[in-house]
């Protein structure tokens, strides 16, 4: 099983690990040699095109937000053993949710109380969601891979129907979102950069909180028992559905809030795909991560330097930016193959170590 | 086909799963393999069907040794399993089922299906099996899914068949269709070797029977010949129960803790889990008694616990205990001092995955006694506490499922709140060594000095004897009232167990 | 538990990757042949990153970047992005010619082009940061390529005071339109496609057998309203004057997918609407979309033996992929006004550079050095190309003005009275379809 306690032994399965991730980047260079490029300048590209300028900079950490908001939520409903896929829409409701907040306030309350409700809203967003998602499952005993798949659909279709509906610009529909707000409702960034100091704190609190309230707390000690085993947590009293539902929530809630900021911080304005596929990559790093809060920020970093980097494959090598996305799967391919050949290597030492004793 | 196994050994880490085992199973019979649930019989089905590989001993099929160690060579060899869980694919045909588990055509060859649905007819007519070929399996009954499995089988040929507890979830006709069928198969010259805990099945089927108790052979018994009985089915089923319990007689003398006042008491209590049906006599649980639950294994004995627990709502009747806990949420029963100990402890009572430590912490938090945070510190201390107390070998940051099943079993207790009134146990000392088992006895019956009152299940009939201040019996469906153990011994206590209420 | 989990890892992986793939069949090079009267030009180097006349066919001939010597410090680098492939047979490949061009015209103007910047396309990225990394790369003037980039450029503009934006389309630098930005980095260039419709639309009137046009819309707004109205009109009056018909028997649909090329699962598929359009009857489809769907179905359609033809846009030569079925293709000539504009950039006169919405060059309107909007006619005109050269002769010399009321609004409205002609302003802010045009105005 995949724990995040297994980390913690020493592994004679390492080298796996290790070699696997070699493995891939080989893979990958080997991709990049038939593009006819050298792997070493698009590395070093691509790292200049992540920290070369501060707007680049500015934008891997604009990029680590959400990537960070939705990797912690997923932290809870990963550890209460929920597959949450629908992390993608519930972000999408927030950013509905807080567009919608600010189209009906614009006009009339000023532009920090406007944003800030549109946070909040987004937030709600997100919880009424996943909530619905964890209501199919729960009570429904729909899966929540498929809940959450489809409710990724349904979201998807609310945004285009806006934005090419009700929502569209004057005189112009298209996939290019709604109006832009006014800058009055931009969160301020740092210079004229992209990156937000609000969206930065509010991402920095919430990574502090997960990693407080899943170490130190009852309540995430309590989830961690409900996702293990469901059953053995319902017979010693801990009422599972009640956890699962937070779990939900709080998935909700840290998505939605990521939808808004999307909003409110990057785009300013609600286009299809205002979750940018972040959801599914932050799916990605949890479980990298072995589902360990502590692992969240470095790996969220990683991938969004990555994505962030990539911009300058279709401009300095005229490579496919789509590349990147290669990469992503790649790597992650290669460390999931890692651990699993690690974990079976340390069976097997473990039954070796039973048969000598 | 003669299949001989001739010394099985094999190990599951400390388990002893198969210890010095054989057995011969002959053309033209059926042998039964009896034995209660963990004594082995699935492990050794599994070596023979090259499902498991066994640690050492030999496989002679018509007198030659034979190489077993892949399912394939298993079929190869003609041997055939009929598995407890049907391998069909319920979205197809039976018999698209039927033509899909024919093994050895290639990919592209035309599947014939007209001469295998008149194959299939023919086999399915030869057993008197009943099935629509042209039926969708998802519609089937388990039984029918049985039959169609038993068809397929004999399509492959199988010159021995082994049927892994083929009688559980089946309705009675089907069980007659089956045993009629398995008969036919027999004087068709196959071997057959009957898997089953169930003592009623193998008298009613087997001519002849090997029971397993432990990892180990307990004995051998022909109980036909030409068919018909050798002995009554009375004296037989007696005989048998008597090796699959063991007959070691265990003094029955030992001090007891029991107090006069009732702590719990249950009557005209009516419990159903959809499989079965039991109605309960009135029971009294005294302060600090301990009653054994006998009986074959799923006769009852979980539902009452799990029902004691506040797990299972009764149809009818009531539970008293300080208050009345009829129909009350699972936790009013946490709260009255209600602890249940389930068989599987991985699955029901420990958390795989979560360490000594946060179970510790996790107890403490659902008794009510903690804040918001984790007081690491004083968990520590707990487990560092019931480590020493209970002679756990592990340390607090073991992660549960990585002790022995003893050790298990001993954190289990160790976790248990310390002010309790009723204990509810599945097969307290089941898979624990020696040492482990007397541990637990020990702990328990300190508990009940301190008033809490044991109910506990087990096959195995010398605990109970040993432990009990009184024994309730369930046999057939039927549950008879409590019985002082002293007025019992095993043999009696088997015959009772083998449907002899009176004895 | 764990295998669960794992499935979700490599499912969640695959999701990736089948995104990555599913941009990439329009990966392509952003080199296209050059033409042999390009002459080379010793002083730029080809740079791996840029789009040099030299560049080479195909894209395993360009040099890596470490080759090749860094360009002297004379060259003026321009930033353009498309908001589609570079190769798109459309919009975008046209304006990847008037790069080509500009860089013929010019001694020492590199462009370095990014393709798809689209929330589709590139998820997380927005133009103005394909317009900042541009810039930190050094490109001294930003061209955004299409309508959707409005906010984008503006954005930029205001961001780097210095640098000269161009946006293609777009009317934020007009002083008379509704929506000036007083920006005076920014500028607007557009040509009068209107003309080049009407003439589409002719040729798609005289040329029906059903009487049914079809017009396949990208998205709806100013600019794509006036366009297919003008297609509309077009197609009327050749309809009346060259035919001899009534309008009231010449069908008109307008179909929008809603976007300016497929994005699936967001846009509605053109190749649906295409057979739509054919197994409804109607014969010609005008195509407004930056990509080749209507040439290819039609061509598909017509190889079955249905008598279809199509009108291409955007691109000269875009007659090419189905030339017998091709009625023509109204197309842009960026070039001329980017040499122009960029000439104005270099000899620092950048700065309030006037609203452009060019007419054709009405002397020879396939004139590649003067003509911003031309019209290539398609062999599949036959005949009717007599009557088609009619008209654009008339349209050329005035004699035929289509803009001159009464036109009508789709609800009834008047869009130009009687005795009246359309201002430039009610032409580019339209705001409904004409009465007699079947299809949503908003």
């Amino acid at each position: 099983m995949a724990t995040p306690a297994s980390a913690k032994t020493p592994s004679p399965g390492a080298a796996y690990r290790v070699g696997a991730i070699v493995v891939g980047l080989i893979f990958i260079a080997g991709l990049v040699l038939l593009t006819g490029h050298s792997p070493i300048d698009v590395l070093v590209a691509m790292v200049k095109a992540a920290f070369g300028t501060e707007d680049q900079f500015a934008r891997v950490l604009a990029t680590l937000v959400p990537l960070t908001l939705c990797a912690c939520g997923l932290i809870f409903t990963f550890n209460a053993g929920l597959y949450n896929l629908g992390v993608e829409g519930q972000m999408i409701i927030g950013g509905i949710a807080a567009t919608l907040a600010l189209r009906l306030l614009q006009d009339s309350a000023p532009g920090p109380v406007a944003m800030a409700v549109a946070i909040l809203a987004g937030i709600a967003g997100g919880v009424v969601w996943a909530l619905l998602a964890g209501a199919l499952n729960v009570f429904g005993r729909i899966s929540e891979i498929f809940a959450g798949l489809g409710l990724n659909f349904v979201a998807q279709g609310l945004a285009v129907y806006l934005i090419f509906g009700p929502w569209k610009r004057p005189g112009v529909a298209s996939m290019s979102g709604t109006a832009p707000f006014p800058e009055t409702l931009w969160l301020p960034t740092i210079g004229k950069t992209e990156a937000s100091p609000v969206a930065l704190i509010a991402g920095l609190v919430v990574l502090v909180f997960t990693v407080i309230v899943m170490r130190n707390t009852y309540f995430g000690l309590r989830l961690r028992a409900v996702g293990l085993n469901p059953r053995s947590s319902t017979v010693q009293g801990i009422p599972a559905t009640r956890y699962l539902l937070s779990a939900f929530a709080l998935s909700g809630a840290m998505a939605g809030l990521a939808g808004g900021l999307q909003v409110l911080a990057i785009f300013h304005r609600l286009i299809p795909n205002i979750s940018s596929n972040l959801g599914f990559l932050s799916l990605l790093i949890v479980m990298l991560g072995n589902f360990n809060a502590l692992f969240v920020l470095p790996l969220a970093f990683f991938f969004s330097a990555l994505n962030v980097g990539s911009l300058t494959l279709p401009i300095q090598f005229q490579l496919e930016s789509a590349l990147a996305g290669v990469i992503q799967g790649v790597l992650v391919l290669a460390a999931l193959i890692g651990r699993g050949l690690s974990q079976q290597a340390r069976a097997r030492a473990r039954a070796a170590a039973v048969r000598k004793g | 086909m003669l299949v001989e196994l001739r010394h099985i050994h094999k190990r599951f880490g400390a388990v002893h799963a198969n210890n010095d085992v054989s057995l011969t199973a002959r053309p033209g019979r059926v042998h039964g393999l009896l034995g209660e649930n963990g004594a082995g019989k699935s492990t050794l089905a599994k070596i023979l069907t090259g499902f498991i590989t066994r640690d050492s001993g030999d496989i002679l099929l018509d007198g030659k040794p034979a190489r077993i160690s892949t399912p394939a060579d298993a079929t190869a060899a003609g041997i055939g399993m009929l598995h407890q869980d049907p391998l069909d694919v319920p979205a197809m045909t039976a018999l698209d089922n039927f033509m899909a588990g024919m093994p050895g055509r290639s990919p592209v060859t035309v599947l014939r299906g007209a001469a295998a649905e008149k194959r299939f007819r023919e086999i399915a007519a030869g057993l008197g099996f009943k099935l629509d070929p042209r039926d969708r399996v998802g519609d089937f009954t388990v039984g029918e899914r049985q039959q169609l499995e038993v068809i397929r089988l004999m399509a492959l040929g199988v010159r021995t068949l082994i049927l892994d507890e083929p009688t559980t979830g089946i309705s009675a006709a089907q069980k007659d269709q089956l045993f009629e069928a398995v008969r036919q198969m027999a004087r068709e010259g196959r071997s057959i070797i009957f898997v089953s805990h169930k003592l009623e099945d193998v008298c009613a089927l087997c001519d002849e029977v090997t029971v397993m108790r432990r990892g180990e052979v307990m004995g051998g018994r022909v109980l036909r010949e030409e068919g018909r009985l050798l002995d009554t089915p009375a004296r037989i089923s007696s005989d048998l129960v008597t090796l699959m319990f063991g007959r070691e007689l265990a003094s029955p003398s030992r001090e007891t803790h029991r107090q006069e006042q009732p702590a719990f008491t249950l009557s005209g209590v009516v419990l159903d889990d959809r499989r079965l049906r039991i109605a309960l006599p009135e029971i009294a649980i005294r302060r600090g008694e301990i009653i054994g639950l006998a009986g074959l294994e799923g006769s009852g004995q979980r539902l009452l616990l799990q029902h004691c627990a506040g797990l299972l709502p009764a149809t009818a009747g009531r539970l008293l205990g300080r208050t009345d806990l009829t129909h009350k949420p699972h936790k009013a029963y946490l709260r009255a001092g209600i602890m249940y100990l389930p068989a599987d402890r991985l699955k029901e009572g420990l958390i795989g995955g979560l360490t000594l430590q946060e179970h510790v912490a996790l107890r403490r938090s659902v008794a009510g006694k903690a804040g918001t945070f984790v007081n690491r510190a004083s968990a520590l201390d707990g487990a560092e506490k019931a480590i020493t107390a209970l002679n756990i070998r592990g340390r607090p940051d073991s992660r549960v499922e990585r002790l022995s099943g003893g050790n298990q079993q001993r954190a289990q207790l160790a976790l248990m709140p310390a002010q309790l009134d009723l204990i509810l146990m599945e097969h307290p000392t089941r898979g624990l060594d020696v040492e482990s088992a007397m541990w637990v006895w020990k702990l328990l019956r300190e508990r009940c000095a301190s008033g809490t009152s044991i109910l506990f299940a087990s096959a195995d009939l010398d605990e109970i004897m040993q432990y009990s201040d009184r024994v309730i019996v369930f046999s057939g469906g039927q549950v008879a009232p409590p019985v002082e153990a002293n007025a019992l011994d095993v043999d009696r206590l088997g015959r009772r167990i083998g449907g002899q209420m009176d004895a | 538990m764990f295998a669960k989990r794992d499935t979700v890892a490599a499912l969640a992986t695959l999701g990736l990757l089948l995104a990555a793939c599913g941009a990439a069949p329009t990966a392509a090079p952003t080199a296209v042949p050059p033409k042999p009267t390009d002459p080379p030009k010793p002083t730029a180097a080809p740079v791996a990153a840029t789009v040099a006349p030299t560049a080479a066919t195909k894209p395993t001939d360009v040099p890596k970047p470490t080759d090749v010597p860094k360009p002297a410090a004379t060259d003026y680098k321009i930033g353009l992005i498309l908001v589609g492939p570079p190769n798109d047979g459309g919009w975008n490949q046209a304006h990847v010619e008037g790069s080509k061009y500009v860089m013929a015209k010019i001694p020492g103007v590199t462009f370095e082009i990014v393709d798809k910047v689209n929330p589709a396309d590139r998820p997380n990225v927005k133009g103005t940061q394909v317009a900042d990394d541009l810039i930190a790369r050094g490109a001294k003037m930003i061209i955004f390529n299409s309508d959707d980039f409005k906010d984008d450029a503006l954005e930029t503009a205001k961001k780097y005071p210095k640098i000269p934006v161009i946006h293609a389309s777009g009317d934020y630098s007009w002083k008379d339109g509704m929506a000036y930005k007083n920006q005076p980095n920014l500028a607007n260039l557009m040509g009068q496609m209107e003309y080049g419709k009407m003439m589409a639309g002719c040729a798609a009137a005289l040329n029906t057998e059903t009487g049914k046009i079809a017009f396949l819309g990208p998205l709806v707004n100013d600019e794509t309203r006036r366009l297919a109205s003008a297609a509309y009109l077009g197609a009327k009056y050749c309809w009346e004057t060259y035919r001899g018909k009534k309008a009231a028997d010449l069908q008109f649909k307008v179909t929008w997918i809603g976007f300016w090329f497929n994005i699936p699962g967001v846009t509605l598929d053109p190749t649906k609407v295409m057979n739509e359009f054919i197994n409804g009857g109607y014969d010609v489809t005008i195509s407004g979309l930056d990509t080749p769907e209507a040439a290819q179905e039609t061509k598909k359609a017509a190889a079955a033996g249905k008598k279809v033809k199509f009108v291409h846009y955007d691109l000269k030569t875009g007659c090419d992929i189905a030339p017998d079925s091709c009625l023509g293709s109204p197309y842009f000539n960026w070039g001329p006004e980017y040499v122009k504009a960029i000439k104005a950039a270099q000899d620092g006169k950048f700065d309030n550079y006037p609203f452009v919405w060019a007419e054709p060059d009405w002397k020879d309107i396939n004139n590649v050095d003067s003509s911003m909007v031309g019209f290539t006619m398609g062999k599949g005109l036959g005949a009717t190309s007599a009557d088609m050269d009619k008209f654009v002769k008339g349209l050329a010399d005035k004699s035929i003005n289509l803009w001159k009321g009464p036109i009508k609004y789709q609800d009834g409205s008047d869009f130009v009275k009687a005795g009246e002609t359309a201002t430039p302003k009610q032409i580019w802010y339209m705001a409904q379809l004409l009465q007699g045009m079947d299809g949503q105005s908003k």
